[in-house]
């Protein structure tokens, strides 16, 4: 009888045969074994570190005296020989790239799994 | 109206929400359970200790999913992990050759019904051959979804499929009746 068959009826029925599988408690038992939620939302994480960082730039702004460090430093900058800001520009590329990198791979799932997960 | 499972990931993302986890949960436990129970040969209690395992870690990794595959496509690929991992354990996972399967295979058990024929010679095909027709075939992924899910090359699911389909065609015309 099934002898000429042909893919897309053995398909059909193989996708036909399959039974729905009722959920009997499955999902109870998962849910018990999930770890806790954090306390916190998402939403006030952020709301607390913007606040910090706020905080902590508004009381660097006033201890330093308006900033008066910055402009100072500019000044002191534009008085280095230009060799010297080469390297530093250069030396502060290669931090910034280097920090790129390790962010990328850290947000790289494939990479994250395979250290992690060993898929 | 109902809430799509990309909404649901982003509950789940957003506040943390484990009753929209849960519903996750529900609208995929069948078919992920029904991929283990083909994995592990119809062993029910090994396939849904696995399938437990499965949403664990999808919650645990749920920052991993980019959306860039269907939800589901991504669970059939932490369950195919979850079941070779498992093998590994058992050391089971070896090549099963065909004549292994034969012997397993016993006429005088087989249903009659074409439903029970199907599912059994589903069952007696080799686990490569077996996994990649029940992704295919019974659960709709593409070639390629399959050969991402279970990270092989997209030729070989491709022969996989065939083989296994003509090895079910075979096996079905013997049993047919009379």
């Amino acid at each position: 009888m099934n002898a000429m068959i042909d893919d897309e009826t053995l398909d059909r029925q193989l996708r036909e045969a399959a039974p729905y599988i009722d959920d009997e408690g499955f999902t109870a038992r998962v849910m018990v074994r999930l770890p806790a939620t954090r306390r916190e939302p998402q939403w006030l994480r952020a709301v607390i570190l913007l606040g910090v960082t706020a905080l902590g730039s508004g009381g660097a702004y006033l201890l330093s005296g308006g900033g008066r460090f910055v402009r100072e430093g500019m000044i002191q900058l534009s008085s280095f020989p230009i060799w010297l800001l080469l390297v530093l520009a250069f030396g502060c590329g290669l931090l910034v790239g280097a920090f790129a990198v390790i962010f990328a791979i850290r947000k790289t799932p494939e990479v994250r799994d395979v250290t992690q997960l060993r898929f | 109206m109902e809430l799509t499972d990309a909404d649901l990931i982003a509950r789940v993302l957003g506040d943390d929400d484990q009753h929209a986890f849960g519903e996750l949960v529900r609208r995929h436990q069948s078919s992920v359970r029904g991929l283990l129970r083909q994995l592990t040969r119809t062993d029910i209690a090994l396939a849904d200790d696995l399938a437990q395992e499965t949403f664990l870690r999808a919650y645990k990794n749920i920052r991993s999913f980019r959306g860039e595959a269907q939800f589901s496509t991504w669970l059939y690929r932490i369950a195919y992990n979850c079941f070779r991992e498992d093998a590994r354990r058992r050391k089971e996972l070896v090549g099963v050759d065909d004549e292994q399967l034969q012997a397993e295979h016993d006429p005088q058990t087989v249903d009659p019904g074409l439903r029970h024929d199907l599912m059994h010679a589903l069952s007696l095909l080799p686990l490569h051959e077996r996994t990649a027709i029940v992704l295919c075939c019974q659960n709709g992924l593409s070639h390629d979804e399959a050969a991402r899910v279970l990270d092989i090359p997209l030729g070989t699911v491709k022969t996989n499929v065939l083989r296994g389909r003509e090895k079910l065609k075979r096996t079905l015309a013997a049993w047919a009746p009379n």
